[in-house]
């Protein structure tokens, strides 16, 4: 229990790191992103899940682990995203670079910090309501890509590469 | 404002790959995969029952998401020092209650920038526990 702390603490301190020396946790970089003008923090975020997305299926096709797979909900997933990317856009911070942004000083992540807080106890103050209601529309439980098109996991694989170097050469030419 | 002169920092290609290789061996060595909300409802969990346990007891989504220390709690807490690590070693910490591109637009003024980053941080995390990511 407590060797699975510290291993948290430690894998936090590292995405830290990273986090702060490409410089993508800052206001300006997330708003950059959402106005369209600057694309470090796609490009940041696409390339980890690219590598990710290779490593962990590597993983799982040689038995090592498990896939950890969250439920379709329609409702929820579009509602939630529209709802989460109207306040991002207010805070230019989401939930774990608002940390790193107060640890390179920009203090003003505390409110955003305190703001997420209360807007988790509403949520659970309304869950029993929104369970009953949004949570329920567009349920389509644990589903994959390859499942739903029924093909190999790698064909969608390799088209997810091959389409993220495409969308960084994109970038680079228009100097975004 | 922004020092003009600072460096641009590590490549975003470069960092996001690490990002990925850092996710892999999380997953392979703990089987944890990375995420953040959660903390945020654990945490308001918390401090919620520092006022009335009974209450928070006895809702259904602290129940579902038990108000305690796990390892994502440490891991966003981590993201802090790891961050401050970085910045401090660089000397690209920086005390700033406004951003850049804030001030440019709406001015220096603090307040105004605490409540509209207090707003968006409750509509944020409402929308984020929606879609359960």
């Amino acid at each position: 229990m407590i060797k699975e702390l510290i291993y948290g603490c430690v894998t936090g301190i590292l995405f830290g790191f990273l986090l702060q020396k490409s410089r993508v946790i800052r206001y300006d970089r997330q708003l950059g992103a959402l106005r369209l003008i600057d694309m470090t923090i796609v490009k940041y975020m696409f390339s980890t899940i690219l590598v990710a997305m290779v490593g962990v299926y590597l993983l799982k096709d040689l038995g090592i682990v498990k896939l950890s797979i969250k439920s379709t909900v329609l409702g929820g997933n579009i509602i939630g995203g529209l709802i989460f990317g109207f306040g991002w856009g207010f805070l230019g911070y989401c939930p774990a670079t608002s940390l790193g942004a107060l640890g390179e000083g920009r203090w003003d992540a505390v409110w955003g910090i305190l703001g997420m807080l209360t807007g988790a106890a509403i949520f659970a103050e309304k869950f029993p309501l929104l369970k009953t209601s949004v949570l329920k529309w567009g349920v389509y439980g644990k589903i994959t890509i390859p499942e739903v098109l029924g093909v190999n996991h790698w064909i969608i694989i390799v088209l997810f590469v091959i389409g993220g170097l495409f969308l960084f050469r994109w970038f680079e030419k228009k100097g975004l | 404002m922004e020092n003009k002169q600072e460096s641009k920092g590590w490549s975003p290609y470069l960092a996001g790959a690490l990002t990925g290789l850092l996710l892999v061996f999380s997953v392979w060595f703990t089987g944890k995969y990375v995420g953040a909300s959660t903390t945020f409802v654990r945490t308001a969990g918390l401090v919620e029952r520092l006022f009335d346990q009974e209450r928070v007891a006895k809702m259904e989504y602290f129940m579902k998401e038990l108000p305690k220390i796990d390892w994502q709690w440490m891991f966003v807490v981590g993201i802090f020092f790891g961050s401050l690590i970085a910045s401090t070693t660089s000397k690209t910490f920086r005390l700033q209650g406004v951003p850049a591109m804030w001030e440019s637009r709406f001015g220096p003024h603090k307040a105004k920038r605490a409540v509209v980053a207090f707003l968006g941080g409750i509509v944020a995390m409402f929308g984020a526990r929606l879609a359960d990511g």
